[in-house]
């Protein structure tokens, strides 16, 4: 009797705050474009920058701050900058803040044994005809254990997380770089100011012997 | 409506079509670095797949790397270069 809403099915994610423009006339952009604009890297470098140099204020007392940290704080602000439109950076961010261990003890013996005997049989039993073959299940398999908070997915949804994580991790390692040469040249620069005051009076020294 | 409710159960199981996996593979082929206009002819799922894996691997190794770089750069600048070239950085994009 009442009009069942059937947008769901229509499209999955359509970003609300976007204001660029849709180029194609799908409502969501692909992920190559999407993560590639300026305003993206704009925008990751300087969560990046944010939660670096909180983690470096956080850890003032223990004098250095550890890789992983460093991990850690890019990985959040990736998250942070898809904005959780994506299940990957829900996964990070969600298990950045809870204690997410808990609930895993708690549920974690019956899900465990569920997922373990439900091992041998196909999950969905409608897939196409591509997925049915053992090796490419294996490939999706691995793939969901790469990408954050995909292990139990259906196969498009899978890929196109794949797509979307693979498209920021790009961008990370971009932002990242960017970031270290800058920060190398600066230590660079430095220290060579310090070394011309050393070598001058040396060099005098040297020419008046 | 009940008649629209089951149909959108059976169409949402089938709804997945194997157009809809072959386009999300080639896009995913797309993106990865390994020439991808060569590929005009489609590559097997499980080829993509695996190179996929491959590059997600290859691209947290690269993560890792330069989290460790950053790290000990952070550690060795003091407050002052750091802002600045940060600063720096953030201006050139």
């Amino acid at each position: 009797m009442a009009s069942v809403p059937s947008s769901s099915s229509s499209s999955p994610s359509q970003p609300k705050t976007r204001k660029k423009p849709g180029q194609n006339s799908s409502p969501a952009p692909p992920p190559q474009t999407k993560w590639r604009t300026g305003t993206q890297e704009r925008l990751y470098s300087r969560r990046l920058v944010d939660a670096l140099r909180a983690t470096r204020d956080r850890t003032q007392v223990q004098e250095s701050v550890g890789s992983r940290a460093v991990k850690q704080a890019a990985d959040s602000a990736l998250a942070l900058t898809a904005r959780g439109q994506s299940r990957w950076s829900r996964a990070i961010l969600f298990g950045r803040n809870s204690c997410r261990r808990k609930l895993l003890v708690k549920a974690g013996g019956k899900i465990r044994r569920h997922r373990r005997k439900q091992h041998g049989v196909p999950p969905v039993a409608a897939e196409p005809g591509v997925l049915k073959e053992q090796k490419v299940k294996e490939r999706l398999r691995k793939l969901g254990r790469l990408v954050p908070g995909c292990r139990k997915l259906p196969a498009a949804t899978l890929l196109e997380e794949a797509a979307d994580y693979v498209a920021a991790l790009e961008l990370q390692v971009r932002t990242m770089r960017a970031l270290a040469d800058a920060l190398s040249a600066a230590t660079v620069s430095a220290p060579e100011e310090e070394e011309t005051a050393a070598v001058d009076p040396m060099a005098i020294a040297e020419q008046g012997s | 409506m009940s008649s629209r409710r089951s149909h959108s159960r059976h169409s949402s199981a089938s709804r997945i079509t194997e157009e809809e996996i072959n386009e999300l593979v080639s896009k995913l082929q797309m993106m990865l670095p390994d020439a991808p206009i060569r590929r005009n002819s489609r590559v097997s799922a499980r080829k993509v797949l695996q190179e996929t894996c491959s590059y997600i691997r290859s691209l947290h190794q690269e993560v890792d790397d330069l989290s460790e770089k950053l790290s000990e750069l952070l550690a060795s600048t003091d407050t002052d270069s750091a802002e600045a070239a940060i600063l720096r950085s953030l201006l050139m994009q």
